[in-house]
């Protein structure tokens, strides 16, 4: 069925006005004809699902036809805002999903910033986007109408450039009344690492949605309006000002995040000897890429709308503003991990001006990282020579041919265009199939955490089902390496629902760590908190299940308990599982690399410890069974019913 | 003799070492002189986001059991994920 009667049949039965207070509109926007539906998510699928990633996997199950390919202007791309964005302190996010050009499966990312926010502000939840527009577009949103402006005098800007042309070009101020969602050359190349850019560095990263929205046209969407208050179902601003006190008493945000950000954990990475390092040959690296190193550079920090941690540390590497990458927005830990260890880069003002360039060439810094490092180990191995690479060596640490490498990428350039494949690059005839003993990814997607999951069991079980492929973002047990709790057995078994064994490298009970981070991050995204600020990433004390049904409650007037929520942030998975089995994704795709099985650490004090299979096995048949999947990976009857019942399928 | 590194944030004076002369079999009494020097430090350091690392070892459970030698450097690492 075109995607035409797909989005009409959908509009039928969607209510024509909002259905609980604060509820913004879903504008399904044809690009081709330029013409907008709108409609409002059915309580049903709010009840189940609630908004942001979970709603977006409604609109996705609906719309999604997976005989076409990713890339076809008749898969939708779509954009969601969480039921508490805009509303709540570090409530701030929205997610984009699509069928990811890169990896082939789910596509869905999470961004911050502005413009989740913004969208709000106009009185929109969703936007969804399909049909190639004719010739280059932006959408101008504002007073929550859409309007279609030539892009074509954008084409070819990067970000640093396109967002400085905006402000003037839409008499708006960054921040105050503007906010935008834009690609860059990368998009427009179609480069398969390509991100959506939401500010300076804020990014829907994962999977190549910028060359998702390249393939429809579409170069920008920009958001104006002013911010004002919601109108909510009882009175909210007393409990989101616990919330602010609870996020600026929990030690991790006073004691890391709001004074140095993420950077704060390759240390501890490092001394476990779990860093993944010259695409994860080694585990250990230098200590000069610490965060105290970044200090002298970091002359503040930046944060999203309304949230009062600011854990983005800004950049400064020199005084001369005729050097376009001497400032920016970062690094963040992953950023640090990709372009320091895992490709050999010692020199901490090399990782910091290779993240400033990725910020403006629109490049996913764990995707393109990690394809830079998969043709180095090519390259080593002689894999790949010069022939292929065109002259270049791509030897460990050299940080001008890394940056030369990231234009080259953006422009498919030479053998950019070979990097700018990402984990394609074997299946489309650019290296040999012996490549892929080497390529460091699940389900097609390169992972995002730089740290080598070899030691922590939870960390990597989580790695191998997480339903976008190996990213940490979607369920990670992070507090898997805190002594603290590790050494608490009675306060851990409360927090996961049953035992979870406390040395980090036994199996035992890891797959209920993973169960209930993969509810409560699900929840999170659905809400639009940020992860950072999500009880359990960090910390155990942070907002969570009990605090976000509380303010769903003021904002919404939807009573829903942890016990409700717990059970929406399954939903949400299950959904995105039935959706990932309709693109060919089985049980065996819920794997990790060879390398993690195969290959011991050599270094640090867990040398020796690598993935055993038949114990990882065993524990992924516990998650299954944990969480109601049946040996295809598809939830189990009569949960599937349900699901079906609320998506409508 | 016992080298204690603090991060930033748990500094109590202008350096990040302590040294600690009491003679300390583990990471748990090491805790308890600490606290003894500086008031209200064990009830800082009962909290997940920190860590100790014995001679760059990091201890990720089994922690206040560690014994510790003369001489040894035991540092206070907070611990975090990131994006």
């Amino acid at each position: 069925m075109p995607i035409r009667d797909r989005v009409a049949r959908l509009v039928a039965e969607m209510p024509e006005a909002p259905q609980y207070p604060t509820q913004g509109a879903t504008l399904f926007v044809d690009l081709e004809r330029r013409t907008v539906q709108r409609g409002y998510t059915p309580m049903r699928v709010v009840r189940g699902l609630l908004g942001g990633r979970g709603a977006n996997m409604f609109y996705l199950h609906r719309l999604l036809d997976e005989t076409l390919q990713p890339l076809h202007p008749e898969v939708p791309l779509i954009f969601g805002s969480g039921v508490l964005t805009g509303i709540v302190p570090s409530a701030a996010r929205g997610n984009a999903t699509s069928w990811s050009p890169e990896s082939g499966v789910l596509m869905d990312c999470n961004a911050g910033d502005y413009f989740p926010s913004f969208i709000r502000m106009n009185g929109i939840d969703h936007l969804v986007l399909f049909g190639a527009a004719a010739s280059w577009t932006l959408l101008h949103v504002h007073g929550g109408w859409i309007h279609f402006v030539d892009a074509a005098p954008y084409l070819g800007l990067d970000n640093i450039d396109l967002r400085e042309r905006i402000p003037n070009d839409f008499h708006g101020t960054w921040t105050r009344d503007l906010a935008m969602v834009n690609i860059t050359r990368a998009g427009e190349n179609l480069v398969l690492t390509s991100a959506i850019m939401a500010g300076p560095k804020a990014c829907y990263a994962r999977g190549g949605p910028g060359a998702k929205m390249g393939s429809l046209k579409v170069k920008a969407i920009v958001v104006q309006g002013q911010t004002h208050d919601f109108e909510t179902a009882q009175p909210y601003k007393g409990y989101n000002r616990q919330i602010a006190q609870k996020l600026l008493e929990t030690s991790v945000v006073k004691h890391a995040l709001k004074t140095t950000g993420t950077p704060f954990l390759y240390k501890p990475s490092r001394l476990l000897g779990a860093m993944g390092t010259k695409n994860h040959q080694e585990t250990t690296w230098t200590e000069r890429l610490d965060a105290e190193h970044i200090t002298p550079y970091r002359p503040g920090m930046a944060g999203c709308f309304r949230c009062p941690v600011n854990c983005r540390p800004l950049n400064e590497l020199n005084a001369d503003r005729s050097d376009k990458y001497g400032r920016g927005d970062g690094p963040e830990y992953v950023t640090l991990g990709k372009f320091g260890p895992n490709l050999g880069v010692e020199r901490i003002e090399s990782v910091i001006r290779l993240n400033n360039i990725c910020n403006d060439l629109g490049l996913d810094t764990a995707s393109t990282g990690s394809a830079i490092a998969w043709a180095m180990e090519l390259f080593q191995r002689g894999l790949i020579t010069e022939r292929e690479t065109g002259g270049l060596a791509l030897t460990w640490g050299n940080a001008e041919t890394i940056e030369r490498l990231l234009f080259m990428i953006a422009a498919r350039e030479d053998f950019g265009d070979t990097l700018a494949d990402g984990t394609r690059a074997v299946e489309r005839g650019r290296y040999p199939a012996e490549a892929l003993a080497y390529r460091m990814a699940v389900k097609g997607l390169m992972q995002s955490d730089p740290h080598d999951a070899r030691i922590l069991k939870a960390f990597a079980l989580g790695l191998a089902v997480a339903t976008r492929g190996m990213d940490h973002l979607r369920n990670r047990a992070t507090l898997e390496i805190n002594a603290r709790i590790n050494d608490d057995p009675a306060f851990k078994s409360r927090l996961y629902g049953g035992p979870v064994a406390a040395a980090p490298d036994a199996y035992d009970g890891k797959e209920r760590a993973v169960r209930v981070c993969e509810n409560v991050y699900g929840v999170g995204d659905s809400v639009g908190m940020c992860r950072f600020t999500t009880k359990l990433f960090n910390s155990p004390s942070l907002p969570g299940l009990e605090e976000f049904g509380h303010q769903i409650g003021n904002v919404t007037g939807l009573d829903l308990a942890p016990e409700a929520l717990d059970a929406i942030g399954h939903n949400v998975t299950g959904v995105e599982r039935m959706i990932n089995h309709r693109l060919g994704v089985r049980r065996e795709h819920d794997t990790l690399p060879d390398r993690w099985f195969e290959e011991p650490l050599t270094a640090g004090p867990y040398a020796g410890e690598r993935i055993d299979r038949a114990e990882f096995d065993r524990m992924l048949t516990r998650f299954y069974d944990l969480s109601d999947l049946d040996e295809a990976g598809l939830p189990r009857r009569p949960w599937r019913g349900q699901l079906e019942a609320i998506v409508g399928a | 003799m016992i080298t204690v590194v603090l991060p930033s944030t748990l500094r109590v004076g202008p350096s990040d070492t302590l040294s600690i002369s009491e003679p300390v079999a583990t990471v748990g009494e090491l805790v308890d002189v600490l606290d003894r020097r500086i008031p209200g430090f064990r009830e800082q350091l009962d909290d997940s986001v920190f860590n100790f690392a014995v001679n760059d070892e990091m201890l990720l459970y089994r922690a206040r059991e560690r014994r510790l030698a003369d001489g040894d450097t035991v540092a206070i690492i907070p611990t975090i994920s990131g994006g």
